[in-house]
């Protein structure tokens, strides 16, 4: 049953009186990312957001102070469900003693299409093996998920390419649509139910759920990027060999951000401290990480791009039985260096001879020696 | 017990200091491993051979240079802490002699190397330490893989990944801020960037550094508009 | 006519390496040189052509063990050129990391540096062996004073946070009061600790250069003692000696005078926080024995934390970090009190918002002709002692002024020829 909200205040105090921490977007050092929230007040109402490959600007909107009028925050669900470090256990005398989990009940308010699906791709990842994470099940079932359908997408979203967005249709306990008036909330799961049910609220009427239609095939029309997924598996295998693969390491950092901002990479190394053992994020651009016996096996940029992107769009269905990737951007924003994955992966994909491999390079390569003579 | 030697060259003690800093570990430290040269925290110094070496600070005199090839011959494994005895440190910035009358009034006074060189220009080093000063975590793991005979288990990927992992929100894409982060060793916990100011390298270049790239990126032209809630 | 030389291996102890050459002839000391061999590292020189927001990074650099004060004169330097007054909330966040520095600094000298001496160890990790619960009280104490600085300033040692104008972000201050309040106690139980040690019964006649503040136990402002900030240059001289790689001040032209906690104790003990008052009224306002500056520190670190807590108590955030500081071409000053003493610096920024001249007078350096001093009275009714016992007591009398010889000196060698 839907229902529309007037406003998102009862939601968050009843959540917060149920026991959740509530977190959910707001204006922090320049970006709109997540934290607790004490009231509504505290949502970014009337900021935007401005995303593009390496760049992400905040704009106080001239228009309606529309709550959710942004796109993907820096931070993804990961931060909550698989954190960037955590204890495994701790010597004590001679006894490895594990750490109890940590599993705070959080309510996360304000997560998008691309975010759940992002939960369902590392519910498979960590859950769908012989050794599931017990770990990941604890805090994945602590967390309460109100989504919200994106209005405003951003210049690096591709979610409606991937099939993801940008409305949410399953795996929320209640999703939302801003609507000019009010907020547009459907139950997803029977808790949710009971909860809308608690709050003051007027039940939807068809022209709230046809505002709301409108709202999401504008969104899906507006996507900054798209990515052809035709094929894309075998299309990519087959460039193993691709010179490309150096050209674009020739302009990655290696730094590893876009992994890290990925709301599915789930690599993670293990590093001790005292008597204790924790694991934390590591990325497949590390040095380190490919590490056997003591030698890199992808020491080159090139080689370990390839991995990156190969194991998104093709290793991982093989895997995993769906794609790594969500659409939701943030590893095109985030990029120091601007690196555009969809770009990319059309330029790799694309048939030999649509794009001149060797001006590329010497392109890229007059530019690079440009700026380091700059530099020195 | 095994021994363990701390060395200064020219350097702000703030690297060795690091080890008196660390003082919920320095007894226990103490416990395991001999402090049989230390001269900021002892004066008694029992003789050489020492097991570890740690030392602080870059050569920059005819004398350093020929301290530091004794400290190599008295040391089984020589460690390098922090920027100035791994990279030549903040007065590697000077190109003396030209600057030596600026601030002595008679350079005759002074023997200056040309330069203040790392202390791998002179004599093999086992291991370097990063950080201007170094951290005291990693200060502890390397006494502790020592101990252990191992090797030290200390990160060289870049700034970005404990910048990200901290939950700072990038201050290069989103303020416009320069920062070096990507091309900077990590070990740090990405402190600069924490305070909301780009990273300026303290711990030297990371595994791959790409400087061009950086310097792409940094000169593309909506660097420098900030955003309006930036602060 | 007795001539012998002697050389005892460095000077350890203090923070950095020394040696002290001792020329006496017939009972009477000639010539007493302490002796400063650090690799010298032209801070000044390599400022130049630096953009003018450059030098509290650069000049933190100068010495671990009290990177704040080269941050605070310097930031005040070069703000007092663009004419900008850091006041408020602002100026509270600077003092707060200040007296951070104070109480790790006080505490690493007490317990790990100075206090062996009086009970007869030669170190602090081998006093722990028989007094572990003191050494670790003075741990604690330490610790609390970096986490201040940690708070503030983002890390002890060279801190990131500080800028020209203020702070790079508003720090989060959640729990440092009780922090401070359990260092509090420990300071006080520091004061007593010390004032029980066997004091040499000696005092010197000093000459005190320090900062005093109508309103305030100087430590980020004031005027000097007949002069304000401005002029120092026209007060305090430095010349080369050649056995040393650190300049030689002196103040008005006559060498051997003193900055340090004995002279900001006695010029200033009226300032003194309740609490420390309190705790130094066994002490009473006059001191001139400075193998009792020990107590004068622990003291100064009690002051510390109270005021600090005093500060977190009335704190309240500023709308933003920093105020905005534009270049200007011309010439400023700035002192502060480092742990050791007055520590001043002098920048002259160009048309293009450069530096195009930079000066530093660390407290080190003021100090090295008064302990050479001290060293005289000491040494020349004792010449006839075995060499290490008189070097022991040397080391004992130059440690008393916590030296910190990073900012000007290294590897002295004791060498005594009579
Ligand atoms: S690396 Fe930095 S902290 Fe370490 S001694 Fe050198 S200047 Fe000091
Ligand atoms: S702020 Fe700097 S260190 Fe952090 S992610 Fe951005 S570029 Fe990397
Ligand atoms: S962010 Fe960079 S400059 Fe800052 S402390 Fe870390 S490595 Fe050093």
């Amino acid at each position: 049953m839907d229902v529309v909200l007037a406003s998102l205040e009862p939601l968050i105090r009843a959540l917060r009186e149920g026991g959740h921490t509530v977190v959910g977007p707001t204006v922090r050092d320049g970006v709109i990312r997540f934290a607790e929230l004490s009231s509504a007040a505290d949502l970014p109402a009337g900021w935007r957001d401005e995303q593009e490959p390496g760049r992400y600007r905040l704009h106080a909107s001239s228009g309606p102070a529309e709550v959710f009028g942004f796109a993907a925050s820096p931070d993804s669900v990961k931060r909550y469900t698989h954190p960037p470090r955590s204890s495994l256990f701790r010597w004590i005398e001679d006894t490895a003693v594990e750490t109890p989990v940590e599993a705070p009940r959080l309510a996360l308010l304000g997560v998008r299409a691309c975010d759940l699906a992002a939960i369902a791709v590392q519910d498979r990842v960590f859950l769908g093996g012989r050794h599931p994470d017990e770990a990941y099940r604890a805090r994945r079932e602590a967390l309460f998920l109100i989504a919200v359908t994106c209005s405003t997408p951003g210049g690096t979203c591709f979610c409606a390419s991937m099939g993801s967005g940008p409305r949410a249709t399953t795996g929320f306990d209640v999703a939302l649509t801003e609507l000019a008036d009010g907020f547009l909330a459907e139950p997803g799961t029977a808790r949710g139910r009971d909860l809308l049910a608690a709050l003051p609220h007027r039940p939807a009427t068809e022209d709230d759920r046809e505002a709301a239609e409108r709202i999401e095939s504008t969104a899906a029309a507006r996507m900054g990027r798209r990515v052809d997924l035709d094929g894309i598996r075998e299309r990519l295998v087959e460039q193993r060999e691709s010179p490309l693969w150096d050209e674009i390491a020739s302009r990655c950092l290696m730094c590893a951000s876009c992994t890290m901002v990925c709301p599915t990479c789930f690599c993670v190394t293990t590093e001790d401290a005292d008597d204790e053992r924790f694991e934390r994020w590591d990325s497949c651009f590390t040095l380190g990480f490919t590490e056997l016996g003591g030698e890199p096996v992808r020491s080159s940029g090139g080689a370990r791009y390839r991995q990156w992107l190969t194991h998104k769009f093709s290793t991982w269905v093989d895997q995993f039985g769906t794609y790594g990737c969500v659409g939701c951007g943030r590893c095109v924003t985030w990029c120091p260096a601007g690196i555009d994955l969809t770009e990319e992966l059309r330029a790799v994909t694309e048939e030999a001879g649509t794009r001149d491999v060797t001006t590329q390079g010497t392109e890229a390569s007059a530019t690079v020696s440009t700026a380091l003579e700059r530099l020195r | 017990m095994k021994k363990l030697a701390v060395w200064k060259f020219a350097s702000c003690d703030g690297c060795q200091l690091t080890l008196l800093d660390c003082e919920d570990e320095l007894l226990t430290v103490a416990a395991r491993i001999e402090i049989a040269h230390f001269a900021e925290a002892s004066s008694v110094s029992s003789p050489g051979p020492y097991d570890l070496s740690l030392v602080e600070g870059s050569i920059s005199t005819p004398e350093d240079r020929e301290r530091i090839r004794h400290v190599r011959r008295i040391s089984k494994h020589l460690v390098t802490i922090g920027a100035c005895a791994t990279a030549g440190g903040i007065q590697a910035l000077r190109e003396t002699p030209a600057l030596l009358p600026v601030v002595y009034a008679r350079p005759g006074y002074i023997a200056t190397l040309d330069r203040a060189t790392p202390v791998s220009a002179h004599v093999p080093v086992d291991f370097e330490l990063r950080g201007c000063p170094i951290d005291k975590r990693q200060l502890l793991e390397v006494i502790a893989a020592f101990l252990a005979g191992r090797r030290p288990v200390i990160p060289t990927h870049s700034v970005c990944v404990e910048c990200k992992a901290r939950g700072n929100p990038c201050v290069l894409v989103a303020h416009g801020t320069p920062c070096l982060g990507p091309v900077t060793q990590a070990g740090c916990g990405a402190l600069c960037p924490a305070f909301n100011r780009g990273c300026f390298g303290c711990f030297g270049p990371m595994e791959t550094p790409n400087p061009a790239a950086l310097k792409i990126t940094v000169e593309s032209p909506w660097y420098t508009e900030r955003s309006e809630s930036a602060g | 006519m007795v001539h012998r030389t002697i050389r005892v291996g460095g000077l350890t102890r203090v923070e950095g390496e020394g040696a002290l050459l001792v020329r006496a002839r017939d009972g009477r000391v000639n010539d007493l040189q302490l002796r400063i061999y650090e690799p010298p590292r032209f801070f000044e020189a390599l400022l130049r052509g630096r953009a003018f927001t450059e030098p509290p990074d650069i000049t933190a650099r100068i010495c671990g063990i009290c990177p704040v004060a080269y941050q605070m004169s310097a930031c005040q330097a070069l703000e007092s050129i663009c004419g900008v007054t850091v006041d408020g909330p602002l100026r509270d966040l600077r003092l707060l990391l200040y007296y951070g520095e104070w109480i790790e600094s006080h505490a690493l000298h007490i317990y790990l540096l100075h206090a062996p001496d009086f009970l007869g160890y030669p170190s602090g990790i081998a006093m722990a062996r028989d007094h572990r619960a003191v050494v670790e009280r003075g741990l604690a104490l330490k610790k609390a004073g970096n986490d201040l600085v940690a708070a503030v300033g983002g890390r002890a040692i060279h801190p990131v946070n500080v800028r020209l104008g203020g702070f790079h972000r508003l720090p989060d201050l959640r729990g440092l009061s009780e922090r401070l309040e359990h260092a509090l106690t420990l300071a006080l139980e520091t004061v007593d600790w010390v004032s029980g040690f066997d004091f040499p019964d000696v005092e010197h006649d000093y000459r005190f250069l320090a900062l005093t503040h109508p309103d305030e136990y100087a430590i980020l402002s004031g005027d000097l003692p007949g002069f304000p900030v401005d002029e120092w240059p026209l007060h305090i001289t430095e010349e080369q000696v050649p056995h040393s790689t650190a300049l030689h001040s002196r103040l008005d032209g006559r060498r051997g005078y003193l900055t340090g906690p004995l002279a900001r104790y006695n010029l200033n003990f009226a300032k003194l926080s309740p609490r420390a008052r309190e705790a130094a009224s066994a002490l009473g306002p006059v001191c001139l024995n400075p193998y009792k500056s020990i107590v004068v520190r622990a003291i100064e670190t009690v002051h510390a934390c109270d005021e600090s807590l005093r500060i977190l108590d009335r704190y309240k955030p500023p709308d933003a970090p920093t105020v905005p500081v534009e270049p200007r071409p011309g010439v400023g000053h700035g002192a502060s009190e480092a742990p050791r003493g007055t520590l001043l610096h002098r920048y002259r920024i160009d048309d293009d918002g450069l530096i195009a001249e930079a000066d530093i007078v660390p407290p080190t350096a003021q100090n090295q002709a008064r302990i050479e001093d001290d060293l005289r009275v000491l040494v020349e009714p004792r010449l006839g002692l075995p060499v290490p016992e008189l070097t022991a007591l040397c080391e004992r009398a130059i440690r008393n002024h916590d030296p910190c010889i990073s900012c000007s000196a290294h590897f002295l060698e004791l060498c005594l020829e009579q």
